[in-house]
């Protein structure tokens, strides 16, 4: 093999070099879409321009053969591979795989086959020889039929690229259609110098195909580098872009929109189909002139704007920055937006409730402040700033929270508070002096409780209220009450007193008259018999008023209290009557008891008290009937009340005077009272007792037709 | 035949004379006129009946009544409480036998007394 290199190769092979180049570069950036498939082209082309460069070189036509055979292998390739990149560039990845890598190889690969072997049948090159055009020794070839079929191949799967990349160029966003372009000249120069070449149309018979390839690398390295081709996967913007919920606007150097994506146009009212591209943006965004104009000349700006007005308006954060290229000349702007509307309807809600709350803190009379762990104001509202004596809040913040009280109160409300963050008592509240403005001492009443910000404690919020008029009426109630308290012990204990100092010595005058009575001294004469009934009557009407003053005093100073139990109305009642049937058989009278089967087993209430109120009244009866009858009537009134009745037949209560006989010390009649003394307190007891039941004493009387007493008490439960 | 025995507890000299005088026919007396004194005779003497004022110099009378109902041997007598104090009275009907509010009648007493020794 000889060659001969002659200097007019030199193009041919700086147009290998720049495929070869662009195969190794693209090759190291292969991670962008395509790139793997552009590498391979480029590295197949390389050795296509190569092995013809070696084919041009040979001297004889041995060597041409082998180096036409070389070239072939680039050239069958070539198509294979810019089908697949096109596939891969416009999005179709899953169309380059193994099956289809197979097929569209069938036919280069029997083109190789058939060139190898072409000697034998001449199916591909029916003559070859050598001959000399330009200053090259060339390859003079007369095509046989194989290399037709191999030619439509090649063009069919070339024009079949084309129109994918030419269908993705009329979809895809102007900045990406310089690059497309490029690409398409590229490969379109050598397709063209190649059928120029093959029908002979040129004035020269040299193979411009490989020429061409310089164009192709040339124009490819431009795409690469100007358009930074490879760098943004057009797939990527599309997917990514478009799929954004910001919207983004991009312009160039003449505020002309070269890009915007779908939440963009939908923010300012485009369909997809009708993308102003290529329109003025001050254009497009007519109707908000103002916004336009605002930010027309501003190269950076991140701002919230508002659109539209009412439940319409919508809130955007605007992002405005400028595109440089490598010499920082302006290209154009970016613009993307961002809508807030929801965190700003959520932000005016807090804004507004945050209002809220603040006028009413600000405006209650209570002291209201906040603290952090040392004790120093970071909150007083108006009300704690004027009892603290700040004249604002600036002045407040920063002073200690203890100005509130006195000097002397500090120490003792520090340890207060101290343990209330050491122990974590949630609330406490406290009573402490201070000094109002105006000088006065005054009471406040404080609430104080932690804050906490994630788990930590952080300070305390108080809450406190001028409490000096409760306080005062607080301690002038204890005071009242004390001495209400030591009132009624001295009055008990006095009653108590009187009662024990008055019922002994009447024990030994009593008990004495009975005993001579009985002739325990000595028989006794009538005279001295008489004498003694008379003492004894004397000391037993002492001891009923003993009796009566101790009740009437105790009911008045309401000392009295009712011890209550359960128990049986009906032994109640016979244990009273018991002894008052008797009183009356003496004065002769009739006396009759009439109980009512229908009332309660037991009742709930005082015993002994109603069993006073019973022999009371049948005592009252039996004074004051000087014939005929008492009745005593015990029946239930209804569910829940029963009925002590005591009727007689004696001188009856004029009307006049049954209004202020339950006062104490009435006596209806100066007339009778010399007959059947009494001290004139007992119906008084009555009807204070029967008050204290929280039951009714009615009075039903006429002179000379006898008197009812009729007393009404509830029926109570235990509990 | 041997009387029942009956213990009178009363500082006043003379409600503690009138009731000797109303129970000596029946009964055979010791009569005491102090609190702590008559704790101290208790511990000896095992009578039928007692007859107690509340209100005593020394122990008081409802502590004589505890110590009586607290002693087992004393399971027997009876306490005949006489007192001149309604509302104290009250507290203690249940740990006495009857209670007698002053002035107490010697008959009503003796009818008591007798009824009470008989059981």
């Amino acid at each position: 093999m000889s060659y001969n290199f002659t200097i007019n190769m030199i193009p041919l092979v700086i147009a290998a070099v720049i495929s070869g180049a662009l195969a190794v570069y693209t090759w190291i950036n292969r991670k962008a879409a395509g790139a793997t498939l552009f590498s391979l082209m480029m590295f197949i082309l390389f050795e296509w321009g190569m092995s013809y460069i070696f084919e041009l070189a040979g001297t004889d036509l041995q060597t041409k053969i082998f180096w036409e055979f070389m070239k072939f292998i680039g050239v069958v390739a070539t198509p294979v591979a810019w089908l697949f990149f096109a596939f891969e560039y416009t999005g179709r990845k899953t169309w380059v795989n193994a099956r289809n890598i197979v097929m569209l190889s069938i036919i280069p690969v029997v083109t190789l086959i058939i060139l190898i072997t072409n000697n034998t049948h001449h199916l591909f090159r029916t003559e070859r020889s050598l001959g000399f055009e330009s200053g090259f020794t060339i390859l003079e070839t007369v095509n046989g039929p194989w290399f037709w079929v191999h030619s439509a191949y090649t063009y069919l799967l070339i024009m079949v690229g084309l129109v994918i990349l030419v269908r993705a160029l009329l979809h895809w966003p102007p900045q990406y259609r310089g690059q497309m372009i490029w690409i398409l000249l590229a490969v379109l120069t050598p397709l063209i110098a190649n059928a120029v070449t093959i029908f002979n149309l040129a004035p020269i018979q040299i193979d411009l195909t490989p020429y061409a390839f310089t164009v192709t690398g040339i124009g490819m390295a431009y795409a690469l580098f100007h358009h930074r081709f490879l760098d943004i996967a057009p797939i990527a913007r599309d997917i990514i872009i478009d799929g954004m919920k910001d919207g983004m606007i991009v312009t160039d150097a003449n505020r002309r929109i070269v890009d915007i994506n779908h939440a963009a146009l939908k923010i300012i009212g485009f369909s997809e189909k009708k993308q102003p591209i290529g329109k003025q943006l001050a254009d497009v965004l007519s109707p908000w002139s103002d916004l336009v104009a605002k930010y027309r000349d501003v190269p950076e700006a991140e701002d919230e704007i508002s659109i539209g007005e009412g439940d319409a308006q919508r809130w955007y954060e605007l992002h405005i920055s400028t595109l440089r290229d490598e010499n920082n000349l302006l290209i154009g702007r970016i613009i993307t937006t961002r809508d807030i509307t929801e965190r700003k309807h959520a932000e005016k809600q807090i804004i507004e409730s945050e209002a809220r709350f603040r006028q009413i803190v600000e405006n209650a009379s209570d002291l209201i402040y906040r603290v952090n762990t040392d004790g120093v104001l970071t909150y007083a509202n108006p009300s704690a700033l004027r009892a603290m004596g700040f004249e604002n809040e600036e002045e407040a913040i920063g002073k200690h929270y203890l100005d509130l009280t006195t000097p002397e109160m500090r120490h003792k409300l520090k340890r207060t508070y101290q343990h209330q963050f050491l122990s974590k008592t949630k609330v406490t509240y406290h009573e402490f002096p201070a000094i109002a403005a105006d000088g006065r001492e005054v009471w406040f009443g404080q609430n104080v409780q932690l804050i906490y910000e994630d788990d930590q404690i952080v300070g305390f919020q108080a809450l406190a209220r001028d409490v000096t008029a409760i306080k005062q009426a607080q301690d002038a109630l204890r005071i009242a009450r004390d001495q209400a308290l030591e009132a009624s012990r001295a009055k008990t204990q006095l009653l108590s007193k009187v009662s024990h100092e008055l019922r002994t010595p009447l024990g030994g005058i009593l008990g004495y008259a009975e005993l001579m009575q009985g002739n325990t001294f000595g028989q006794l004469n009538q005279k001295q018999n008489k004498a003694v009934t008379e003492i004894m009557d004397s000391a037993e009407y002492l001891g009923n008023m003993v009796n009566e003053l101790l009740d009437e005093a105790q009911l008045r100073s309401s000392t009295a209290t009712l011890i209550e139990k359960n128990f049986s109305p009906f032994k109640l009642v016979q244990a009273a009557a018991s002894g008052m049937d008797i009183m009356a058989q003496k004065k002769g009278l009739m006396f009759s008891l009439q109980i009512d089967p229908n009332l309660p087993q037991e009742i709930f209430g005082d015993d002994r008290r109603i069993r006073q109120i019973i022999i009371n009244l049948i005592g009252n009866a039996i004074k004051f009937t000087k014939e005929g009858s008492v009745r005593l009537n015990v029946s239930r009134a209804d569910e829940n009340h029963w009925e002590i009745q005591v009727a007689d037949t004696g001188i009856g209560i004029p009307k006049e005077a049954q209004s202020n006989i339950f006062e104490p010390f009435k006596q209806v009649s100066s007339s009778v009272t010399r007959d059947n003394r009494g001290v004139g307190l007992g119906l008084s007891i009555t009807k204070q007792l029967v008050d204290l039941m929280h039951g009714r004493i009615v009075i039903e009387s006429e002179p000379g037709s006898g008197t009812k007493f009729i007393i009404i008490l509830p029926i109570t439960r235990e509990g | 035949m041997t009387k029942p025995f009956a213990f009178i507890i009363e500082d006043d000299p003379k409600l503690n004379e009138i009731i000797s005088i109303t129970l000596q026919k029946d009964f055979d007396l010791e009569t005491c006129m102090d609190g702590n004194e008559a704790l101290g005779r208790l511990k000896d003497i095992t009578p039928q009946i007692v007859v107690l004022d509340l209100n005593l110099p020394g122990t008081t009378g409802a502590d004589i009544l505890k110590s009586i109902r607290a002693d087992e041997r004393l399971a027997k007598t009876r306490v005949i409480l006489a007192t001149a104090d309604e509302r104290q009275a009250e507290t203690l009907t249940d740990d006495a036998d009857i209670v007698l509010l002053k002035p107490v009648s010697p008959g009503q007493l003796r009818e008591m007394a007798l009824r009470m020794s008989a059981h």
